[in-house]
């Protein structure tokens, strides 16, 4: 038992010793132009990585920036793509699963905004669909991967990725957490910091 | 109706190795960072009106884009847009008057041509900007200026800007959070000196004497390392003292970079509490940037305004303002 308790956390902390602080920084700066600008923040994944995007956007919009509201009349939204179960499933239904992500998509996206992209292995093709979208209008896209990183580290501006053996779901997820976690910290100080 | 902005920037060392004449024969450097202050251009499609309007210091309206004379309006209306029988609005807005080296010129070009693609559908990259602004002003209007600008207000941020002799570019940006830039940022005052100069005058003198003194540029080249590790370190006290050489190296290439008062005006500052500083831009007129305690920032103002008001010179004012990260972006699109 503590062999694989140890193995688990040896192999989680590997991994986050492998990621780029400048990646990490490229991506913080992506956001801080987004808000400059009035943008918006899209981010979303597949099972795992779509509860990760719904817990960072629960995080972003409530920790960082509600209690600033009253300082400040900028706003700041990110938002989880699709935004309703119903849209996903008639998506899925109607049109196909490649498409749950870039089709509903295509109705927010303006020229000010930027993406998240969460996908472990970087090769889900309804990810790499929106991402592709994103990549057409120049926008800006933070991609969160991890085995070899897939397409999603090579289209990517920002490549927050853990490099793991294929498979490692569940090392890859904890550190992609980590990382939307400092993101959010991130801000936090920065709203907090706005006059 | 299609809504562009650009930042102005601040350029802190390696002014002048962004001239062909010098980067032709070794890769030339600066480092520098935008600013909250912008150049907006407002573009919309005449419906009924058959001439072009374009508004900025004064409003000009031609039927025929050749009969503009704003040189970069004419050359951006004839590069990036064809249907010449619907003709279009233009107006710039800018924060702060031109001219005052803050690299205005480049961020309308900026503004004006992403503007411009915007219309043809396109979102253009950083890197496409900052090229085609660089072909407008230099390849097509002959202008004897350098290429940072252009690529500090495509890009935006605190950047490493290197031009290398094959006419390549390198952005590197300096990693730092927001925390140390805001101790960066309380550290430096902005002066409008109330003079106002074209940079291609200035430039068009130094670019002669490059050959005779390359290894000067060789060293301002260099010192954006410097300077970036002083940075990292908060260690703001080096930080002014490569201004300041960068600043008397400056004035050593050419003698219209400085005049006797803004040459008076600076060391007044150091007198009074400033550690170092420069002039902005090309030189010659423009804005000067101090580095001081930040304790000591108020005090700064408050003499150099009495001084400057002696000198008779009434304009002199302090520019508040913070770093932004953002370059040249579409704000509003609906065409």
């Amino acid at each position: 038992m503590e062999k694989f308790i140890l193995d688990f956390i040896k192999k989680t902390e590997n991994a986050i010793e492998k990621i780029s602080t400048l990646e990490i920084a490229k991506a913080i700066h992506i956001i801080e132009e987004t808000y400059e600008r009035d943008g918006r923040i899209y981010i979303f994944g597949n099972g795992g990585s779509l509860a990760l995007a719904t817990h960072w956007v629960s995080d972003f919009n409530k920790t960082v920036f509600s209690h600033n509201l009253e300082k400040n009349i900028r706003r700041f939204q990110a938002i989880r793509i699709p935004t309703t179960e119903e849209e996903l499933t008639a998506w899925a239904n109607d049109v196909g699963y490649d498409m749950v992500f870039a089709g509903p998509l295509k109705n927010y996206l303006k020229e000010t905004d930027c993406a998240i992209a969460i996908s472990s292995s970087g090769n889900s093709e309804n990810i790499i669909k929106a991402v592709e979208l994103c990549k057409k209008n120049n926008i800006p896209i933070i991609g969160l991967s991890g085995f070899d990183g897939g397409k999603l580290y090579k289209l990517a501006d920002a490549k927050l990725h853990i490099p793991t053996t294929k498979g490692e779901y569940g090392v890859v997820e904890s550190a992609h957490g980590l990382l939307l976690h400092l993101i959010t910290n991130y801000f936090k100080d920065y709203f907090d910091d706005k006059k | 109706m299609i809504i562009t902005r650009s930042p102005l920037r601040i350029s802190f060392v390696g002014g002048g190795t962004d001239l062909p004449k010098f980067y032709k024969q070794y890769p030339g450097r600066v480092i520098s960072t935008t600013m909250d202050k912008y150049v907006y251009i407002a573009l919309n499609k005449n419906v009924f009106n058959k001439d072009f309007i374009l508004k900025y210091s004064i409003t000009e309206m031609v039927r025929d884009p050749i009969d503009i004379k704003n040189t970069r309006f004419q050359a951006a209306i004839n590069e990036y847009f064809q249907n010449f029988d619907k003709p279009l609005e233009i107006s710039s807005v800018a924060d702060l008057p031109s001219r005052t080296g803050l690299g205005s010129s480049s961020s309308f070009s900026c503004a004006l041509i992403k503007a411009l693609l915007a219309l043809q559908g396109e979102n253009a990259s950083k890197e496409k900007i900052a090229q085609e602004a660089c072909r407008l002003e230099i390849d097509i209007l002959k202008e004897p200026i350098g290429k940072q600008d252009q690529y500090a207000a495509a890009y935006g941020g605190l950047n490493i800007i290197q031009f290398n002799p094959d006419e390549s570019v390198v952005v590197e940006p300096v990693l730092i959070d927001f925390k140390q830039l805001n101790i960066f940022n309380s550290h430096l005052s902005l002066f409008y000196t109330g003079m106002t100069r074209s940079a291609s005058v200035v430039l068009a003198k130094q670019q002669t004497k490059i050959t005779e003194q390359l290894e000067t540029y060789k060293k301002m080249s260099e010192s954006v390392y410097d300077f970036k590790n002083y940075l990292l370190n908060n260690n703001y006290r080096k930080i002014a003292e490569i201004l300041h050489e960068g600043w008397l190296r400056k004035k050593s290439l050419s003698d219209n970079i400085s005049n006797s008062q803004i040459d008076s005006i600076y060391e007044f500052a150091l007198n009074h509490g400033a550690w170092g500083g420069k002039i902005l831009g090309a030189g010659n007129g423009g804005c000067l940037l101090f580095i001081s305690e930040p304790t000591k920032k108020e005090e700064l103002k408050t003499e150099l305004e009495i001084y400057t008001r002696s000198l008779g010179i009434n304009e002199f004012e302090e520019i508040p303002f913070r770093f932004v990260q953002s370059g040249t972006d579409i704000l509003f699109n609906n065409s």
